[in-house]
């Protein structure tokens, strides 16, 4: 039995649905990132996990007992807002002893612990401060710390990173989960930003359609993605998504991309002739020569993007198709050749979308 | 600079005092003798004199005819009390109200809420008839609980309005934070709602205090001279003998008082609540 | 299309200085990015530009005219507002059509405004009115009507702050072609370093009101003027490690000091192919700080050494404390001596949490900072430009 369990959760308010049938099984320890787009439910399923709001539909279990009805303060499970939701007329540290004030804790423990947590998130310098004395990134801090102060069963993330500075967020990214396994919290993070999904999820749950596309670990999502769109989420250049046809050919399938025809070792043979699907083929997974590659026609480079480790180009074919591919060492010349290993490339179905 | 730019202080100065002289020189007809008050020209300077002031607080008028007695105080005694004790009641029962309305959506609570605000639509004459048979046959005619209960009409509506909207603009997400820290329904109203609501109940309290102190017709027809406030005092003072200027202006600055001290106490909560406003994540 | 000069530009409001003796000159058709933290500047200087704020100090040239005394209307700039700003009782095609009726045939304002919504995926919305479309699509509208516009500079305030990563990573790269085909001379506001770098031709970075360092992204990552340009341009950020210079054998040596003063480990400089000037710079005592890129290290497991030319590498052995995989690339936690260290590795790497593990640098990678002033003493090999100067 899972620590945490939804089974097929539905809200809608009034005829707008915000979540349509979800089911997730939530291992005691575990970080679960919560993936998706903006207004596909994250924020809702938190929400209902909370007690903030009652599900139309299915049962929401802790530890095998059943939440429904149970109004948030009896509900052992803290949260962290995306606005932060600080207490704007106490200071930090009354924000941080709330938990602990409904408790009934008593003072001298209380002290000590909001000292420890401050010290832990390098807050304690600016306790008796109010919110808005505080920075964006304090009182991001200062939200975290508030949720974390009871060493809580579980723990709510609601993008927590996305009103703090480009700079901040990358720092918070790196000592989140030393947090969170020090409280030994079970958390779910929701989050917009692929990178922080595969950063801080043990597993993630992506959210399309008001519904759980695919639940992997990152390397699973990230090579084998369910869904044309999972694929393009995740990766940054996103993949390329290569309209092409399927045939079959002497016992196995080939496909044919900007003039190459190349064959798919391993992969299902289409029962009839042709077969519409989508290529996916990740940037850092082209590799491109400045010498002609036989049998191949050239690409033009429209634009270079750098980014941090690598550069991405835009290619484009002589037929008007683009390619974007991603490399440690852009090379300098106008026109290139590429080579695409389909080995690592995932087929998708181009009317539905789902990876074959 | 702009031509218009250098008249603009003039303009500000002649708007100022096109409003504000005629309460200015109420204040200094208070200091006046009958014979300064009808001087001809008027002048701004004359010799104060605290008579006026004096005859209320004594309660002994000096008239053409004799002296009047007139318990002057006791009418502003009776102002504040019912006025503060309006606004009271309403605060304990709005309040509680435009957050069950802000908060929680139920059947027919939109009419419900109209129909309270309905009641500041109704002209009081419209309900005074029926209201004054029914105060004699309860034995209300004349008393504090009842007129504090009939301006209910005036202070309830008003104080609902304003503090749901203040509620409604409040972040939910705060008080749900303070929930699920583990406090019941019930703390999170008083330590999180009603602080953060402060300015728009004080806004409203002052209203209402200013609009249930200044109510002259429910006084006047279902309260007689135990409970009267100083609307319908004031009218003591048009005697058989003459008006006399200078104690009305005394009796004025004096009515004034009051709502002045509480509008300059509140001021401080109405302009905290802009600021709080500013907060976004 | 025209060239942008900001001379000693400079805002006060009251007492606060919040922009000060900016210089900037933008050529025609560039694109320039202005990054910083909040309250930095960046926006105060965009809103000047703009005329939407009153200049307290130096010029704005739009070409070779000073524009300062200019009101908003006559400076011929386009804005895109981080507050949108849409005019509500128009649909998004006409809001983005505005500037655009006086100027065009009705055929071709169509064709401009089909194109640009093609380009920032809001074809579907044309005949919304804004009340109706979501935050995200709200501001691509205000984009629009900008980039559409005929104008002799563009302004753009934080253009993609409200989409969601995914979108904005393609929406960079379509901005960006648009931009050079019209040869649109630009000046964006960005807190992330990533899009600046992504789109802009060169970057100024500010810092409290004032300009830092103004360059190419080459520029910023290669050769940061300064600790705060080098901590802030780069994601991951720079490590930085205080340090003193020592003596050991008549070779120089860096001790990395840990927070309380203490050495951490040592690293052994290469006898300086650059002669003396460098090791007067680092002069035996000197307290400097030092920074490396984290994707100028290389990772090894145990004591296998590796790296190019690995008998010239600096080596640091070290725990490792995360490793984060992102798809195209690693980031790694590792602890040495107490101080916490970043390296970014291509693709995946095979790295156990509490293993043992070594940091490979090739010297060329270090940079070095006075630790007093902050300025750069040397990047690499070669001597900072600033710190040729005060030499």
């Amino acid at each position: 039995m899972a620590f945490i369990e939804l089974d097929d959760i539905a809200k809608s308010f009034g005829s707008k649905p915000a979540l349509d049938g979800v089911s997730l099984a939530i291992e005691r320890g575990e970080t679960l990132a919560v993936f998706g787009p903006s207004g596909v439910g994250k924020t809702v399923l938190l929400r209902l996990l909370a007690g903030i709001m009652e599900p139309d539909r299915g049962d929401i279990r802790i530890g095998g007992a059943s939440l429904l009805g149970v109004p948030p303060e009896r509900r052992e499970v803290a949260m962290a807002f995306q606005n932060f939701a600080l207490y704007p007329h106490l200071t930090a540290f009354e924000n941080i002893a709330s938990p602990l004030r409904a408790r009934q804790l008593d003072e001298t423990q209380m002290k000590r612990r909001v000292g420890e947590i401050a010290s832990l998130l390098r807050i304690d310098h600016v306790l008796d401060h109010l919110p808005r004395a505080l920075s964006n990134g304090q009182k991001q801090r200062t939200a975290l710390a508030r949720s974390l102060v009871r060493a809580p069963a579980v723990l709510l993330l609601d993008d927590p990173l996305r009103n703090v500075d480009a700079k901040l967020r990358y720092e918070m990214r790196l000592e989140l989960p030393r947090l969170f396994k020090r409280f030994g919290s079970t958390a779910l993070y929701v989050t917009q930003d692929y990178r922080e999904a595969m950063a801080l999820g043990d597993r993630i749950a992506i959210l399309l359609d008001h519904r759980l596309r695919q639940l992997g670990t990152p390397a699973e999502i990230y090579n084998h993605p369910a869904d044309q769109r999972v694929a393009r989420l995740f990766g940054d250049p996103p993949i390329n998504l290569l309209p092409a046809r399927v045939e079959a050919s002497g016992g196995g399938a080939t496909v044919r991309l900007f003039g190459q025809t190349l064959a798919l070792r391993h992969r299902p043979v289409p029962a009839a002739s042709g077969w519409d699907c989508l290529v996916g083929i990740r940037p850092e997974d082209v590799e491109l020569s400045s010498e002609p590659i036989d049998g191949t026609a050239p690409f033009r480079l429209r634009a270079t993007t750098p980014f941090s480790v690598r550069t991405a180009l835009l290619l484009a074919g002589a037929d008007g198709g683009e390619l974007i591919a991603s490399t440690t060492n852009p090379p300098a010349a106008e026109t290139l050749w590429a080579r695409f290993d389909l080995g690592r490339a995932v087929l998708f179905d181009a009317a539905t979308g789902t990876a074959l | 600079m702009s031509p218009f730019r250098l008249l603009r202080p003039f303009l500000l100065l002649l708007v100022g005092l096109f409003f504000l002289f005629p309460i200015f020189w109420v204040v200094l007809m208070s200091f006046m003798t009958d014979q300064a008050i009808f001087s001809s020209p008027p002048s701004l300077f004359f010799k104060p004199t605290l008579q006026n002031y004096a005859a209320l607080i004594s309660g002994h008028l000096e008239t053409g005819t004799g002296t009047l007695d007139v318990d002057y105080m006791r009418n502003l005694g009776n102002s504040l009390l019912l006025a503060a004790g309006s606004v009271i009641v309403s605060l304990l029962l709005g309040v509680p109200a435009a957050y069950a309305f802000a908060r929680f959506k139920f059947r027919l609570g939109e009419n419900i809420a109209f129909t309270l605000l309905s009641f500041r639509f109704a002209p009081p004459l419209l309900v005074l008839l029926p209201l004054q048979i029914y105060f004699q046959d309860l034995g209300l005619y004349d008393t504090y609980g009842g007129l504090i209960w009939v301006y209910q009409l005036i202070t309830l509506p008003l104080i609902l309005w304003i503090v749901r909207g203040y509620f409604e603009d409040a972040s939910e997400d705060i008080e749900a934070a303070y929930r699920l820290d583990g406090h019941s329904w019930f703390k999170t109203f008083w330590r999180i709602a009603i602080p953060l609501a402060r300015p728009g109940i004080a806004a409203a309290a002052l209203l209402a205090f200013i609009f249930a102190w200044n109510n002259f017709i429910f006084a006047l027809i279902l309260g007689s001279s135990a409970v009267q406030p100083v609307t319908v005092g004031a009218l003591a003072f048009i005697t058989a003998s003459g008006i006399h200027y200078g104690q009305i202006a005394a009796a004025l600055v004096l009515s004034i008082l009051p709502t002045l001290v509480l509008a300059l106490y509140t001021q401080r909560y109405l302009v905290e609540g802009l600021s709080l406003g500013a907060v976004k994540g | 299309m025209a060239s942008l000069t900001l001379e000693k530009l400079g805002k006060t409001f009251g007492k606060l200085r919040a922009v000060g003796d900016v210089d900037l000159a933008i050529a025609d058709g560039e694109i320039i990015g202005l990054l910083g933290s909040s309250g930095c500047g960046k926006t105060s200087t965009l809103r000047m530009i703009a005329g939407f704020e009153r200049i307290s100090e130096g010029t704005v040239r739009i070409g070779d005219r000073p524009v300062n005394l200019l009101p908003v209307a006559a400076r011929n700039v386009a804005m895109a507002f981080e507050g949108y700003s849409l005019y509500p009782p128009l649909t998004v095609a006409e809001n983005i059509a505005f500037g655009l009726k006086r100027r065009f045939a009705k055929a071709e304002v169509g064709r401009k405004v089909a194109e640009i919504a093609r380009l920032l995926e809001i074809g579907d919305i044309l005949e919304h009115y804004p009340s109706a479309i979501s935050g995200g699509q709200q501001q691509r509208v205000s984009l629009a009507r900008a980039l559409v516009r005929q104008a002799d500079v563009y302004l753009l305030d934080e253009p993609m702050s409200q989409l969601e990563p995914q979108l904005r990573a393609v929406l960079r790269v379509r901005i960006k072609d648009w931009l050079r085909r019209h040869r649109m001379t630009t000046v964006f506001v960005t807190h992330d370093q990533t899009e600046a770098i992504a789109l802009a031709d060169r970057i100024a970075v500010m810092d409290q009101g004032a300009l830092q360092q103004f360059g190419t992204s080459a520029d910023l990552l290669d050769r940061p003027v300064n600790l705060f340009v080098a901590g802030f341009v780069g994601e991951p950020p720079m490590n930085l490690i205080e340090a003193e210079v020592l003596r050991r054998d008549g070779r120089l040596a860096l001790a990395a000091l840990d927070r309380d003063g203490r050495t951490a480990f040592e690293l052994m400089l290469p006898s300086a192919p650059a002669g003396k000037t460098i090791e007067r710079m680092l002069e035996a005592g000197r307290r400097i700080t030092i920074g490396f890129r984290p994707q100028s290290a290389s990772l090894a497991v145990d004591d296998r050494r590796q790296g190019a030319g690995a008998p010239a590498s600096l080596t640091i052995r070290g725990r490792v404390v995360s490793n984060e995989w992102l798809g195209d690339q690693s980031h790694v936690g590792i602890e040495a001596g107490g101080l916490f260290l970043i390296a970014v590795t291509d693709g995946r790497i095979a790295l156990a949490e509490d293993g043992a593990v070594t940091l490979a640098l090739r010297p060329e990678a270090l940079h070095a900072f006075d630790r007093e002033t902050g300025r750069a003493l040397i990047h690499g090999g070669s001597i900072a430009e600033a710190a040729r100067h005060a030499a």
